[in-house]
């Protein structure tokens, strides 16, 4: 109950905000702003609950093991549909068609290397991260300083895009000065993870998950029923109404050349199996059948979703293309990502506008939770109980120190939202998958079926791929001439991933082969006994047990 | 029960082959899917602009949908052959080992 001044105070200042600027402003939804009020305020109830039955670190980390395979399906579809993939897959297919299609299929075709390669042995190894199973048979100190890394760095990219987004969609749907919008950003999401932990964070993310299946079901239905459910009907009517025409529904200029388009699928593919707050999704569940069962409805469901986006960008281009109220100076009101936002309100009105609007802010929420989650449990499991605690097993310290990890991650958001409000940060989604799969992806895949790597081959292979992986992004065109404004860029390519990807594997192989020490054999020895536990489950039980 | 006792029975050594059966063909089976789509958009993407029939239609649009279904058929395969085949192997071993799971 200690957090209710906090909460009350939040409430009535975002209530102020928004009835303020309602009164100034006419275009400010009051469907949304109460909708969205009541999505903080069920939101918030749940945090208070999970709070009380927060008390182990298996709790706080991975929700005491007590979630169902279903429950987590959707908890994992939720933290994938982001907004930036909604928003933005809708507005890819809105300006550019087929291009659009490119980009959701490779968010969805990690999914079944996840399902049959990593879900089982993860949840098998594991018990709060992934550096668990990266480290089961290594040196436990830098491997989970490596590991560590990794996830740090993804988190802290796939974050400031995430906070970006968000406050310049609550800018504009909801009238409210950026930094406002970031600050309340940042701080539901520290109360969410702080005090409810995993608990919390997974209902967060299932009813965020529920709200936008429906919503995008009921804009895709809408679309679909005024073509008799054909697609040649929608395709036809848009390539009518497209200034591109039937250029929409063959690639574009998305992906030029054949080493990007490489790239691209690699980070894409690959990545998923390396996302941090993906992967510590798969210990809230009791067993391998659990987690096994988890990946396929969540694959379905993101699967799903994907479809529905697609129908949505081309509804897009048809309701709104038509239609000079939602176009300033030929430009659509907002850009591209609010393509999605705007059809709301073509297809259903301010209602289905509020609701849409709701949805998207609910869905940024949920996803900068379990990002924040991810973060704070590399900081506290992995930094802080190796380096501080030196192994020595105390959940309370670990906790504690989880706690503080979340509210320091929650101020470094919200300030770098800030610093980046002018920045194009499409980019570092990008980046993070890349560094995933660069770093996070090899290490992982290799120390659950590689017999031969070593600890040396592991730290050089993964931070060589992890480094490879930043620098080639900043001297490459995205940093190096968008951001930093040069003339031309260093290194050509904008998806480096099949250059770091292949230094990461290369990395580890060589650097493992040719480690002759007593540790290293000792690593290789302990491979069979890690494998009968990766495979059977035995000996994984009292992981999830407290 | 040992570990090295566990990797005698012959229920482990049928596990860990029912498991390499499935888990190479349908990882490579989503990765050639995959990148045939995105080696064909690198080198030949005229070809998935070609309209099937009369309408408008491509076959890029026909190919990148099917991927889509293509990923969930996938997954539910194997979601299916791992309840029917690799887990009363895995059953039996935990069984045989003695310990509860």
């Amino acid at each position: 109950m200690k957090y209710n001044a906090p909460v009350a105070l939040i409430l009535s200042a975002m209530a102020t905000c928004a009835w303020a600027q309602a009164s100034s402003e006419k275009s400010v939804n009051v469907i949304a702003i109460v909708m969205f009020l009541a999505f903080v305020a069920v939101t918030l109830g749940i945090t208070w609950w999970a709070a009380r039955r927060t008390k182990t670190a298996s709790d706080f980390y991975a929700a005491g093991g007590g979630i169902t395979g279903f429950q987590n399906g959707l908890a994992i579809a939720g933290d994938y549909m982001s907004a930036a993939s909604f928003l933005g897959i809708a507005g890819l297919v809105y300006t550019s068609g087929f291009d659009g299609l490119i980009y959701a299929i490779g968010f969805l075709v990690g999914w079944p290397i996840v399902l049959v390669l990593i879900a089982e042995p993860l949840r098998n190894l594991g018990k709060y991260t992934f550096a668990d199973v990266a480290s089961f048979r290594l040196q436990q100190k830098p491997i989970r300083i490596l590991a560590a890394s990794g996830s740090l760095v993804t988190v802290i990219f796939y974050l400031i895009a995430q906070m970006v987004g968000a406050g310049k969609l609550i800018e504009l749907l909801f009238g409210l000065p950026y930094e406002a919008a970031v600050v309340i950003v940042g701080v539901l999401m520290t109360l969410y993870v702080t005090f409810g932990g995993m608990i919390a964070t997974t209902w967060v993310q299932l009813i965020k998950a529920i709200l936008l299946l429906s919503g995008a079901s009921l804009m895709a239905f809408l679309v679909m029923l005024q073509f008799g459910f054909s697609f040649e009907n929608l395709f036809a009517e848009a390539v009518k109404v497209h200034a591109k025409a039937n250029a929409i529904m063959a690639p574009g200029t998305l992906v030029s050349d054949p080493i990007s388009a490489i790239s691209l699928g690699i980070a894409l593919m690959f990545g998923t199996a390396g996302l941090p707050h993906i992967l510590m999704r798969f210990f809230t569940v009791k067993d391998a059948v659990q987690a096994r069962r988890s990946v396929f409805y969540a694959t379905g469901f993101i699967g799903y979703f994907y479809i529905l986006t697609f129908i949505i960008g081309f509804g897009a281009i048809i309701l709104l293309l038509k239609n000079p109220a939602y176009f300033t100076d030929g430009a659509l009101i907002g850009g591209a990502n609010m393509a999605a936002i705007h059809l709301s309100q073509a297809l259903g009105g301010d209602v289905l506008l509020g609701f849409i609007s709701a949805v998207a802010f609910a869905t940024i929420l949920a996803v900068v939770s379990g990002l924040t989650l991810a973060g704070s449990s590399a900081i506290s499991h992995d930094l802080y109980a190796t380096l501080v605690l030196k192994g020595a097993r105390d959940e309370k310290k670990e906790i504690r120190a989880s706690r503080i990890a979340t509210i320091c991650l929650g101020v470094i958001a919200v300030l770098l939202g800030i610093v980046f409000e002018k920045q194009n940060v499409a980019f570092m989604v990008g980046l993070a998958f890349c560094v995933a799969a660069s770093a996070n992806f090899p290490i992982l895949l290799l120390s659950m079926y590689w017999r031969k790597l070593t600890t040396r081959g592991a730290v050089i292979g993964g931070g060589l791929g992890l480094f490879t992986a930043v620098i080639l992004v900043v001297i490459g065109p995205t940093v190096w001439v968008d951001t930093f404004g040069n003339a031309t860029a260093i290194f050509p390519y904008k998806y480096p991933a099949i250059f770091s990807v292949s230094i990461a594997f290369i990395g580890i192989w060589f650097f493992s082969i040719t480690d002759k020490s007593a540790a290293a054999a000792s690593e290789q020895a302990a491979f069979d006994a890690q494998f009968v536990r990766s495979q059977t489950g035995i000996g994984a039980a009292e992981a999830s047990q407290h | 029960m040992q570990l090295e006792t566990i990797r005698q029975l012959p229920e482990y050594a049928a596990l860990t082959r029912a498991r390499k059966k499935i888990m190479w063909p349908l990882s490579l089976a989503t990765i050639a899917a995959y990148f045939a789509l995105i080696l064909t958009i690198a080198f030949h993407p005229t070809t998935l602009g070609t309209p099937i029939g009369n309408g408008v239609t491509t076959i890029g649009m026909v190919l990148g949908l099917g991927i889509i279904l293509f990923c969930m058929l996938i997954t539910g395969i194997y979601v299916y052959y791992a309840n029917r085949v690799l887990e009363p192997l895995t059953q039996a071993i935990v069984k045989k080992a003695g310990g509860k799971q």
